[in-house]
């Protein structure tokens, strides 16, 4: 990925217009339509997505991208989180894309990166089994020669994916496979979801045919990782952050014995609590990002840091608004529980926040 | 130096021209006080004259009065260059509580009188708001000022005051009226400390330190001119004061300390007490840690909303950030030390500074404003929520309950 930082006005220009686009076409009532087809996302909003130059944001432009770095994608992604956009865009334009960024592999660049640019190939990674860590040990495909056998699990829109981007064991370490998703000896099973807006899929593979992507082993993966780390947590900010303000408006406008229930201070101490909670979630995906752009020593601490304490803190939001609307919140019409489903579900989906923590200390040196 | 020449300077001038003025006269001739309480040498007294003179304690005051009309972007820049060669006395148009109360609310005259000393150390001041029955509930203050003459006359008590016996002067805050409701019947004063009506007894704190005292005020006297903003207008300057002593405890100013040897960090204690390998340590450390750099996080992104014009909502959040931080860091210290914890004394250091940080944290989440408190105004200022209802701010004052 492109390590470059567009202008502040240009950046502002691409934030706005595809909050723009999402405010006009990812509405709540857009989501609730699109989680429930089979697909999980729609086709014009895809689109859409693309031709503004979302779907190749990070790619480099050789390949049809956009060039942005970090700083742009974590914004992108604030918008993509606040929306609860239903798209590949994390798996493909983020997750695969990257991941073949690291792999340094020229050919395969040119083979598949502009169709993940133009929206038109939808790529994922297959990375852990079905220990669902995304650890080199959590592996459970194995490479013998071009030939893949084995399982990966927790596979984002993999029943969508034309590309499979397969980690497996070699002889010498992780390496990275290519796999048609419709070759022989692949077979995809979609998974029903906690959260309906993602979505996940098992995939076996029996003597699947596949291609080698690269020399670099689990190196480039955990790279790609850190591209796609930064990523989630702009997208739990972004979300955090919308439910944060849903929140806070409701209690100024919902009255209960003669006053807005913000006014009590059982509800106001806790909206206190979660703004802290909103304004480190931001700060710290911002920060990794910036880290990230400028290459900093610190920044795999940064983005350790960010990856527990944005998911920890959407969480806590997401638990903690459920409580302060009270029994409208309880009810399925009421978006509420759409983000806390998105909340737990992105606290899982690249690791866990006590890996996250212990992996921070690692990086401090500690 | 013309001020108007230096106003119109770009950055880079301006930089060019401390640095001169620094190289000219800064010869590292005196350090600065361990504690702003104890008696400053003569020879730092002479440099913040010097700084005076210059005009650099107080840049961005009008060049009228000991400034030099600077705006607050230039005025940090000449701040830096004297930090970077460690000279103090610039920044006191941030930094000097008293001496910005004063200048922006006291008469000529005793602007004229008071703030050179103030801003030379020469002469050192303390606060006289909070009493027994005022802790929290500021405004239901019981001290009484009682004209008399050209003088005011003072009776009452005061609590959590810091250097009373070395304060020359007290921002006291005093009900002038009793019929008025309670915020509409306070006055500011700056009170002259070294007179007989004037009583101090130092306080003991969990902490075992007495930083803080009582003051009782029997028949104290203030002379008229002392009088700082309006007659019953007094809430008003208190409000500017206060939020500047929030802002500096944001910036972590309650964590610092005196008479226990220097903290260890969290990894290094782990590390030593042969803990870094615990799990469930390793993860309330990196909470701990988390939650420090998160709040230094958010405090970037204050100041940089702030560059841009105009305040910024996370400034209100950092004190009570840092009541998490400090009352976490303490908890996750004794974790590490186990039964150690259970010791104090000088031959067990890194007890004694656990245990002194277990009980220091609550300076930070009392002290200033409890967190409760910062709740209430953060739910209110940042948040836009219904204001708590308070039963006695419309009635007159002395039909009110407190205490």
């Amino acid at each position: 990925m492109a390590m470059t930082t567009l202008a502040a006005d240009e950046r502002a220009a691409l934030r706005d217009a595809v909050n723009r686009l999402l405010t006009a076409k990812s509405t709540e009532a857009d989501v609730r339509r699109t989680m429930a087809t089979p697909q999980g996302y729609d086709q014009a909003l895809w689109q859409g997505l693309a031709e503004m130059g979302v779907t190749g944001l990070i790619i480099d432009p050789e390949f049809g991208g956009s060039g942005a770095g970090p700083v742009e994608l974590e914004e992108v992604m604030e918008e993509a989180g606040a929306a609860l956009l239903c798209s590949p865009l994390f798996a493909s334009s983020v997750m695969a894309a990257s991941l073949l960024d690291t792999l340094g592999d020229g050919a395969a660049q040119a083979r598949w990166l502009p169709g993940i640019a133009d929206g038109s190939l939808i790529a994922t990674v297959c990375l852990t089994g079905d220990q669902g860590l995304w650890t080199p040990d959590a592996v459970a495909v194995t490479a013998t020669g071009n030939t893949l056998d084995g399982v990966a699990n927790y596979v984002l829109h993999g029943q969508n994916a034309g590309l499979l981007l397969v980690v497996a064991n070699t002889a010498e370490g992780q390496g990275v496979f290519a796999v048609d998703a419709k070759a022989a000896g692949v077979t995809v099973a979609s998974h029903k979801t906690l959260d309906a807006t993602l979505r996940l899929a098992r995939i076996e593979f029996k003597g699947a045919a596949a291609e080698r992507i690269g020399g670099r082993g689990w190196e480039a993966v955990d790279e790609a990782l850190d591209v796609a780390r930064v990523a989630l947590a702009g997208e739990q900010a972004g979300a955090a952050g919308f439910l944060f303000d849903m929140t806070v408006n409701y209690i100024r406008n919902r009255y209960q014995f003669g006053r807005a229930i913000g006014g009590f201070q059982a509800i106001k101490h806790m909206a206190a609590d979660l703004l802290v909670e909103k304004e480190s979630c931001i700060s710290a995906a911002r920060h990794a990002a910036r880290a990230m752009a400028a290459g900093a020593d610190t920044a795999g601490a940064d983005i350790s840091l960010a990856a527990f304490a944005c998911a920890d803190s959407f969480a806590k939001i997401a638990f903690d608004s459920i409580q302060m609307h009270g029994g409208i919140a309880y009810t399925a019409e009421y978006p509420a529980h759409l983000y806390l489903r998105r909340a737990r579900a992105t606290a899982f989906l690249l690791g866990n926040s006590n890996y996250y923590r212990d992996r921070y200390l690692t990086l401090l040196g500690a | 130096m013309n001020a108007e020449q230096l106003q119109a300077m770009t950055d880079d001038q301006l930089r060019t021209k401390v640095r001169a003025w620094l190289a000219a006269h800064w010869h590292n001739q005196c350090s600065t006080p361990a504690s702003s309480w104890d008696t400053p040498a003569p020879e730092y007294c002479a440099w913040l004259k010097e700084v005076l003179d210059a005009g650099w304690a107080v840049p961005s005051w009008p060049a009228a009065w000991f400034g030099l009309g600077l705006s607050t972007d230039q005025s940090k820049i000449v701040s830096e260059e004297f930090r970077k060669v460690k000279a103090p006395g610039s920044g006191q148009d941030r930094s000097h509580l008293a001496a910005n109360t004063l200048l922006t609310f006291g008469t000529d005259s005793l602007k004229r009188e008071l703030i050179p000393k103030l801003l030379c150390a020469e002469m050192k001041t303390c606060l006289l708001y909070s009493e027994p029955g005022a802790g929290s509930d500021l405004a239901a203050v019981r001290t009484r000022a009682d004209r008399n003459g050209d003088q005011w006359v003072v009776n009452g008590q005061k609590v959590w005051t810091s250097g009373a016996t070395t304060a020359d002067y007290g921002l006291l805050v005093a009900r002038t009226d009793w019929d008025k409701p309670k915020h509409s019947g306070i006055t500011f004063f700056f009170c002259p400390m070294k007179q007989k009506g004037i009583e101090i007894r130092p306080i003991h704190q969990i902490t075992g330190e007495s930083h803080f005292n009582e003051v009782f005020i029997d028949n104290a006297v203030i002379p008229a001119e002392n009088q700082l903003g309006p007659l019953n207008g007094g809430w008003k300057v208190l409000q500017t004061a206060l939020a500047y002593e929030r802002l500096v405890m944001a910036e972590g100013a309650a964590d610092r300390r005196s008479g226990v040897a220097t903290t260890k960090d969290l990894i290094t204690l782990a590390r030593e007490y042969g803990r870094l390998e615990d799990p469930l340590i390793r993860q309330e450390i990196a909470n701990a840690m988390a939650y420090r750099r998160l709040n230094d996080l958010n405090m970037v992104r204050a100041k940089e909303d702030m560059v841009q014009g105009g305040s910024s909502p996370l400034m209100s959040l950092g004190k009570l950030a840092m009541s998490r931080i400090l009352h976490t860091e303490a908890r996750v210290k004794t974790l590490i030390l186990g039964a150690q914890s259970l010791l104090d004394g000088d031959e067990f250091p890194d007890a004694q500074d656990t245990n002194f940080r277990t009980f220091n944290s609550y300076m930070n989440s009392i002290g200033g404003g409890t967190d409760q408190i910062q709740r209430n105004i953060i739910g209110e200022r940042v948040l836009g929520l219904p204001k708590e209802i308070e039963l006695d701010r419309d009635i007159p004052f002395r039909e009110s309950k407190s205490g």
